[in-house]
């Protein structure tokens, strides 16, 4: 982040009483001539001129100040077992530890870096089967000095009770009921015997949601939900839902030095107008937005802001196709609908152009650039004539009727099954009777796997490990197969993936599997924006990677943040 | 009085009836939210934690439990947060009142007077000034209102509320920075509404014959309109202010929302959304009693402000 560009103050800046008073009655103007209808001023799409990549602060770090972000989330419970909520995972990573974690931005070279670091272990290894994975604990790890752990020692002891935990109740327990049973043969070392050989646990366990908590808060509540003790550099001071999440500073944190700011202020906001405006005024030091045009309209107000373009590896949404059932069985209706329908239209349009085409997979495990839409293969292409040919060979010459029904993540959504929904019938005379529904709803209807047609759907966010997104995703068996595939090469490609342990192959394996997936539409990816991370010119080190913003399940980043004032 | 306060047992035992019914309509419930996205929870497991919390009882059963549950003052934990629903009425209800009584404070120490005004200098400019204001009033909706102000003071002022809340009592002066602009926001519709009942009711009093009669003693106009005219004129403007209370509680769920105020309005939505039964059930029947009697005291006023109104 330069320095050289720092401006004033937002919210030091002074505002006389005559100043107020004129701006008061051109307010009144402004206002009215918005109710007008003033032109609304779209900033030139200017996204390329923006860095993808904003390095660490070359200058030593100052200690102290207070961070402060206006989220649009807020945590359900603090139980880490019973959700996984982004609310909750914020700041779970700053509070607590886990054994493993990914680079932070200060370490990482690049973007995509995603190499691992031990965070509560100091070294890892496998035996020569992937089936017993033995992790060595770093020595005087204090839990925080608050009741009733008063700083008392982490010991392996604490991770078995932990992991077992996690096994026995609540949303984790298919990850954790793969461990057959944890071992603790010192104080300082802990082994995992895993039911199947798998060379991606160290991945599995540096996901934000497999935080360490205490054994003595789940003993004395009952629960989690009300206090969240671990090891991380910060102490959970308050937790007022709708209001506000206080952290503060360590100071018996394992990694001398850090955090650097002295608290951490997450504010509950959930208008989106509402966080813009506290990024204006200094009330937020940072903010996601979408769009280039926004990041254009807040550089107005603060012209020496500090703007991330950040690039998704992957996109969370597609059209999930009930492909257990006719028509969507048929491998030739998925292919024709995935020509019909326009993505790069969608990207233009609805994300200004700075959105993904839409993969599921992050590309990053399998090459190193961002695919382009020549990669994904014939059935990819926008051709609605040969869309149509293939749909009539398929027996629908004349299209067919069919339902949508989704539920409106962020505002975009909605003109994107549109678009779709629009596409479908010009290009192949397919009805899609849309339906929109509250979250509750939709989630309940998705997640059955019982439903007809077509929805929206989803994988959830929190995990991007190869793992994640391929065998559990994709493979027949799993739970979290939300769109239903059902094709044998990539179970058993995900299957064999899981037991290879050399990177180089991984990546040829991930292509195939990738290579089938597209080819066979299992999965029909929609796209997706980008967004910008913007920040106040005097924050440091607040950078995202490739994998996860900093300002939802990337939070443990934050312990490297400081204030440059 | 007594006959028409029991009059309101039916109605609230009604309420109950309905959102009770209402919830048990919608699809899904909190713990497929709560802990099923993952997609690695089974039936099995969540049917276990529906036994828990008593999911899996019977309709009349659960409606049963949760009236001895109102009854007896203590409604029970939230599905979804855990939290005793006491302790989150405890925090929401004093925001939502002092939103809205502020709210109100402000709408009708701006609309009376500018309908007075506008009443006695019918057609002037000034009058075409207020009723325009009033229209605006009612035309834009809360949401749109609370936007634009919000970011017309952070482009123009660099300065919005500070987010969160802080008790009165705690900081008067950072509380009444956070509720001061959610408040002029919210009470405007209801100053648009008041201001032109105010200005057409006190129109067709002061042509009645005792304010003629007033005139013609020779008495001060400040004396006819506000001792003669504004009292008779003021029971229209009752009814219009307790219709209101429901559409500001209605205005405080937006309001609340854009402001970043933790009321009874974002507690209600959120439990909505998240099929939180016990949290909505409770909430409705709050603002249902509160209506209820809010309305009784609007006819008690009437008594005070008419005395030919005699309930008997």
């Amino acid at each position: 982040m330069s320095t050289k560009d720092r401006g004033p103050k937002v919210d030091g800046k002074q505002v006389s009483r005559r100043q107020f008073l004129h701006r008061a009655g051109w307010t009144g103007v402004g206002v009215g001539a918005l109710a007008l209808g003033a032109p609304h001023h779209r900033a030139a799409a200017q996204a390329g001129s923006y860095p993808e990549w904003i390095p660490p602060s070359t200058k030593p770090p100052k200690r102290g100040g207070t961070l402060t972000r206006a989220s649009a989330w807020d945590p359900p419970m603090l139980d880490p077992r019973m959700t996984q909520s982004v609310g909750l995972y914020q700041f779970a990573g700053l509070t607590s530890s886990r054994l493993v974690r990914y680079t932070f931005v200060e370490e990482a070279s690049n973007p995509v870096d995603i190499g691992l670091k031990g965070d509560l272990a100091e070294s890892w290894s496998a035996s020569p089967d992937y089936r017993i994975w033995t992790f060595k604990l770093r020595q005087g790890v204090k839990w925080q000095n608050v009741p009733p752990l008063n700083g008392r020692e982490l010991t392996s002891a604490d991770i078995k009770y932990c992991f077992e935990a996690y096994a026995k109740e609540g949303v984790q327990t298919f990850n954790f009921k793969e461990i057959e049973g944890v071992e603790t043969p010192d104080k300082y070392t802990v082994r995992l015997h895993m039911h199947t050989p798998n060379v991606f646990v160290p991945q599995s366990l540096a996901e934000p949601i497999t935080v360490i908590f205490s054994r003595e808060v789940l003993e004395e509540d009952g629960d989690l939900k009300k206090r969240l003790i671990g090891t991380g550099p910060f102490i959970l001071k308050e937790h007022n839902r709708k209001v506000r999440v206080v952290l503060t500073r360590n100071p018996d944190y394992f990694d001398k030095g850090r955090p650097y700011v002295d608290e951490y202020i997450i504010l509950s906001t959930p208008d989106a107008a509402t966080r813009t405006a506290a990024f204006r005024t200094g009330q937020a030091d940072f903010i996601h937005v979408s769009s280039p045009s926004e990041v254009e309209v807040l550089r107005k107000t603060n012209p020496n802001l500090v703007a991330q373009s950040y690039h998704n590896t992957l996109t969370p949404f597609g059209v999930a196709m009930a492909q257990d059932k006719p028509p969507f069985n048929d491998v030739r209706v998925r292919r024709a609908i995935a020509m019909a329908i326009d993505r790069q239209k969608q990207v233009d349009t609805v994300f200004e152009g700075h959105g993904i085409l839409g993969w599921g997979v992050p590309y990053i495990y399998y090459q190193d650039k961002a695919p382009t839409a020549a990669q994904f293969g014939p059935w990819w292409q926008y051709k609605p004539a040969e869309a149509k040919k293939l749909l009539a060979e398929a027996g629908h010459p004349n299209g067919f009727s069919t339902t949508l029904f989704y539920y409106e993540y962020f505002p975009q959504m909605t003109s994107q099954v549109q678009l779709v929904q629009s596409d479908l019938k010009k290009n192949l005379n397919i009805d899609v009777k849309i339906t929109k529904m509250d979250y509750t709803t939709y989630y309940g209807r998705y997640a059955d796997l019982k439903w007809e047609g077509l929805s929206w759907g989803f994988q959830s966010g929190h995990a991007v490990g190869i793992d994640e997104r391929t065998y559990q995703y994709m493979h027949s068996k799993s739970t979290k197969n939300f769109f239903r595939v059902n094709d044998p090469q990539i179970d058993e490609l995900s299957s064999k993936l899981r037991q290879t342990p050399d990177v180089k192959e991984q990546r040829v394996i991930t292509k195939k599997i990738v290579d089938r997936e597209f080819d066979q539409v299992a999965r029909l990816w929609m796209p997706y924006d980008n967004g910008f991370l913007v920040f106040q010119p005097h924050m440091r080190n607040g950078a995202a990677l490739a994998l996860r913003r900093t300002d939802g399940y990337g939070s443990p980043h934050m312990a490297r943040v400081w204030l440059d004032k | 009085m007594l006959r028409r306060a029991l009059l309101a047992v039916p109605v609230l035992f009604l309420s109950s009836l309905i959102v009770f019914g209402l919830m048990r309509v919608m699809p899904g419930d909190a713990l497929t939210v709560l802990m099923a996205e993952s997609g690695n929870i089974g039936e099995k497991e969540l049917a276990k934690v529906r036994k828990d919390l008593r999911l899996d009882l019977p309709y009349h059963e659960q409606y049963l439990v949760w009236v001895w549950q109102m009854v007896s003052l203590s409604p029970g934990d939230s599905l979804f947060t855990g939290e005793p629903i006491v302790v989150s009425l405890r925090k929401a209800i004093p925001v939502t009142l002092e939103l809205t009584l502020l709210a109100m404070v402000l709408g009708i120490a701006i609309a009376v007077p500018i309908g007075v005004l506008s009443a006695t200098r019918q057609d002037t400019a000034s009058d075409y000034a207020g009723r325009m204001v009033a229209v605006s009033g009612l035309s834009l909706p809360d949401f749109w209102l609370g936007t634009l102000v919000i970011t017309f003071a952070a482009i123009w002022f660099h300065w919005i509320p500070p987010i969160g809340y802080t008790s009165f009592w705690d900081s008067p002066g950072r509380n009444l920075q956070q509720f001061l602009l959610p408040a002029a926001v919210l009470g405007f519709r209801l100053a648009a509404a008041t201001m032109r009942m105010t200005r057409s009711t006190v129109l067709e009093v002061l042509r009645e014959d005792y304010v003629r009669t007033a005139w013609a003693k020779g008495l001060a106009g400040r004396i006819v309109v506000y001792k003669h005219a504004l009292k008779n004129a003021l029971i229209p403007v009752v009814t219009v202010v307790g219709g209101q209370l429901g559409v500001l509680l209605a205005g405080a769920v937006v309001v609340e929302t854009i402001f970043a105020l933790p009321g009874m309005g974002r507690l209600t939505v959120e439990a909505i959304a998240y099929r939180d039964y016990p949290v909505v059930q409770t909430n409705v029947m709050l603002v249902a009693g509160t209506l209820v009697t809010l309305n009784l005291l609007v006819d008690m006023t009437y008594a005070w402000l008419d005395p030919r109104i005699r309930y008997g």
